[in-house]
């Protein structure tokens, strides 16, 4: 489905929620063919349910609401998944899974088996293809099911977090996968506590803590002031200025944040405390 | 020991020759298959107490279809009620009930129910000891066919849907995120479960259906790593020891013990399956610990 103005994903004036309060207010966004945008916000800002009710596993209320609406149009790798280890499957299989959505009940053919083969060397795993999916690393697994995603020949892809918990070359092969994926005109929504990842693939990013704060090209939204705006629960000083982030924030990424703001105002960082 | 005993000894497909063994045997062999379908399906989902709730939930379909229509009743009133609950389930377990609350509520009630509507009812107790206990060497040609057609429907119905199945089991999260109709997906394998389990009562009855269904499975996942390889263990095991069952059968009869059909059956795949444990752990420790979270530090 596309938009009037070629957008994958066009929101306005939307609330996300499960039943009673809404959890995040006030969001006008889109992404492009192509492009992706960074979600960015404290724990609890409602970046996973705003990705759940774009999915529609969480209730909206919104003005305008255009999202891909086909089978398989929307992948999605999420923050965590609770998988057996012994469950007696091998990564195709399990990739093969993303063409499900697609199929419906028909039985895959060649050109179903070429397609995961290419969501496999998308994510770098064409040689462990034959692995049982237990055996493999924390990192090829959790690349392992955006090659499921990606099987699906999504429109729109949804990543939680996921670069939390990666090693190096994993990063690395991921934010290749992205930008790849970009070139093939999927569009992305990204979240991340990575400031630094966000600058690296993502065009535009959506800051939110509970309602929207901001949403333009990366670069003019992680100014000081919006990411202090963002993650204003537990204050810090930096240089003069005064940053507020929570603590488990504080103690998970403090490092990263120090060095992408030294980066870029050259500032140094000084604890309040 | 006799001649025709030692003759049955040395040549195990002789009993078999005849029909009334023929019979539970083909029925025990289409077993095999759903235990290798249906049967992996519950193992993978981890059902087996809602299996194990369906079996009891027959029990007022069972009373009610005695009390309708006698002895023919029996199978239409376990299939209607083995639905109905399949049904139930799947929806208390929707309402956000964990599944073992839901499947306890529902076999407790239907359960209870039975009990009331048997209580009732002058005359019917009698005729229900045999879908209890089972009536292996009794089966006739039409409750044979009943009970095949059953098998299929449950079979087939786990086969249309496999894919979708195997991915909700792997991952049910990520099915509903793919947009997959999981509970859908789940009132279809309940309602292949209560099929199968339905037809496994004509042979070992309702209090035994559970272990034609599920051992099979749990002893092919035991000595084996790939989805394939679980099938196919699963068919075999159960066609042989559902064999071997029915041959103890004979042998202790000629032994003049006269053991109950479904329970030996029973049993002889309880045994395969310690022995798959102890193949499996001599191979190498079982590798089925917890879920882990896949490649998250948070």
């Amino acid at each position: 489905m596309s938009t009037s103005t070629g957008a994958i994903v066009e929101i306005a004036d939307a609330a996300f929620g499960y039943g009673a309060a809404p959890v995040l207010t006030d969001v006008s966004f889109e992404v492009l063919p192509g492009e992706a945008v960074a979600l960015i916000g404290p724990n609890g800002a409602g970046k996973s349910t705003l990705l759940a009710g774009l999915l529609g596993l969480a209730e909206h209320d919104a003005r305008v609401f255009r999202v891909p609406t086909g089978r398989g149009e929307i992948g999605s790798l999420p923050q965590s998944s609770e998988i057996d280890p012994a469950f007696p499957v091998t990564l195709e299989q399990v990739v093969s899974m993303g063409r499900t959505p697609r199929l419906g009940l028909r039985w895959p053919g060649g050109a179903d088996r070429r397609i995961v083969a290419d969501a496999l060397e998308a994510v770098g795993l064409s040689a462990q293809r034959r692995t049982r999916f237990g055996d493999l690393s924390g990192g090829q697994r959790q690349r392992g099911l955006l090659a499921r995603a990606l099987a699906s020949q999504p429109r729109l892809l949804l990543l939680d977090e996921p670069f939390n918990g990666l090693d190096q070359g994993s990063r690395e092969a991921l934010l290749d996968t992205v930008r790849a994926l970009k070139a093939r005109g999927v569009a992305l929504i990204i979240t991340t506590h990575d400031l630094e990842l966000a600058r690296a693939v993502c065009d535009r990013t959506l800051l939110v803590d509970q309602r929207q704060i901001a949403f333009d090209e990366t670069g003019c939204v992680l100014t000081l002031e919006r990411v202090e705006a963002a993650f204003a629960s537990h204050v810090m000083e930096i240089d003069g200025h005064t940053l507020a982030t929570t603590e488990h924030h504080e103690a998970e990424h403090s490092q990263r944040h120090q060095h992408l703001l030294q980066a870029e105002h050259g500032l140094d960082r000084r604890d309040a405390r | 020991m006799t001649a025709p005993a030692i003759a049955a000894l040395l040549d195990p497909f002789t009993p078999f020759a005849v029909p009334f063994m023929a019979r539970p045997l083909l029925l025990l062999l289409a077993l095999a298959v759903a235990a290798g379908t249906v049967g992996v399906l519950v193992h993978l989902r981890r059902l087996e107490f809602s299996a194990d709730g369906l079996t009891h939930a027959v029990f007022p379909g069972l009373a009610i279809g005695a009390v309708l229509g006698g002895a023919t009743g029996l199978l239409p009133g376990a299939i209607g009620a083995a639905l109905v609950a399949a049904v139930v389930l799947a929806l208390i377990a929707r309402r956000g009930q964990p599944r073992d609350t839901a499947v306890a509520i529902v076999l407790t009630s239907f359960f209870s129910l039975g009990v009331v509507l048997v209580s009732a009812t002058e005359g019917i107790a009698g005729s229900l000891s045999d879908f209890f206990f089972g009536r292996l060497l009794t089966i006739t040609w039409g409750d044979l066919w009943i009970a095949l057609v059953l098998i299929a429907v449950g079979v087939a119905l786990v086969a249309a849907t496999a894919r979708a199945q195997l991915f909700a089991a792997f991952d049910a999260a990520g099915a509903r995120r793919a947009g997959l109709p999981v509970l859908g997906l789940e009132m279809v394998g309940t309602v292949a479960v209560a099929l199968v389990v339905v037809a496994a009562s004509a042979s070992v009855g309702t209090l035994l259906a559970l272990a034609v269904v599920i051992v099979p499975a749990a002893a092919a996942r035991a000595v084996t790593r790939s989805l394939r390889a679980v099938i196919v263990v699963a068919i075999l095991f159960g066609a042989v020891t559902g064999w071997l069952g029915l041959w103890l059968v004979v042998q202790l009869a000629e032994l003049g013990l006269d053991a109950a059909p479904g329970a030996t059956v029973a049993l002889t795949m309880i045994a395969g399956y310690l022995l798959a444990l102890a193949a499996g752990a001599v191979r190498g420790p079982a590798r089925r610990p917890a879920s882990l979270a896949v490649a998250r530090t948070r």
